[in-house]
């Protein structure tokens, strides 16, 4: 799977290809696992206003994954 | 040139010429209202401004945007172009174009499309003065400025 990470995550955490890592099944054991690697970044994913895609599609409640998938890590937004 | 033409790009952009081939474009249109975004000064000198994006997911999210504008006005066309990468002050950042028989159309589209732009779009900005980098995020107005579309 591709997990990538923009905005302010992406300071914290570098992007990722990987399989599915060892008990992850969904979009919020993902968060678990990379909160549990990545102390920075777990401080970082608890703030809100973050928002996570899969697929390129925002998602707005936990999402059943597969190694296939790519996972956006995204921090408020700023356009214009 | 296509009357809808969206370009996510580090290149540099001439808003003056942007403005030209829209016209060419929208060949017929009564009313044509362009709006050109520019990276403030600030009154600093040495002030880097760097955008960043997710490819094709913020190309698809900004066409979301110009279908909503397109189904509450009748335009004839848009021409969207966003910098990304590292720019100085002064530089263009953001070209909107839209063009329609009337001019409230057109007005009121490239409002939408900007105020949308601004709080939707997947960009993700970060100013570096003297070395130091911080991270841009709405701004309460960006946020009631969309909020007068009421959707």
């Amino acid at each position: 799977m591709e997990i990538l990470f923009f905005g302010r995550l992406g300071d914290v955490s570098a992007n990722m290809s990987c399989g599915l890592p060892k008990g992850v099944s969904d979009t919020d054991s993902l968060s678990s696992w990379l909160s549990e690697k990545n102390e920075t970044l777990a401080a970082e994913l608890a703030k809100a206003g973050n928002r996570i895609a899969v697929n390129k599609t925002i998602i707005t409640q936990n999402t059943l994954l597969t190694d296939k998938d790519e996972v956006a890590f995204m921090s408020p937004l700023s356009g214009g | 040139m296509s009357t809808k033409f969206l370009q996510v790009s580090k290149e540099e952009f001439d808003p003056e010429l942007a403005h030209k081939s829209f016209r060419k474009a929208v060949n017929g249109a009564g009313a044509i209202v362009a709006f050109t975004g520019l990276v403030r000064g600030e009154g600093q000198d040495d002030l880097t401004l760097t955008l960043s994006h997710y490819p094709d997911f913020t190309e698809a999210e900004i066409t979301k945007i110009t279908q909503r504008a397109e189904e509450r006005w009748p335009l004839i066309g848009w021409h969207i172009i966003h910098r990304v990468g590292p720019m100085t002050a002064g530089e263009p950042i953001v070209f909107v174009a839209t063009a329609s028989a009337h001019r409230r159309a057109a007005f009121e589209a490239a409002d939408f499309i900007m105020d949308y732009l601004k709080s939707e779009a997947p960009f993700w900005k970060s100013e570096t003065i003297d070395g130091k980098q911080n991270w841009i995020e709405p701004r309460g107005q960006d946020i009631s400025d969309k909020k007068r579309w009421s959707l």
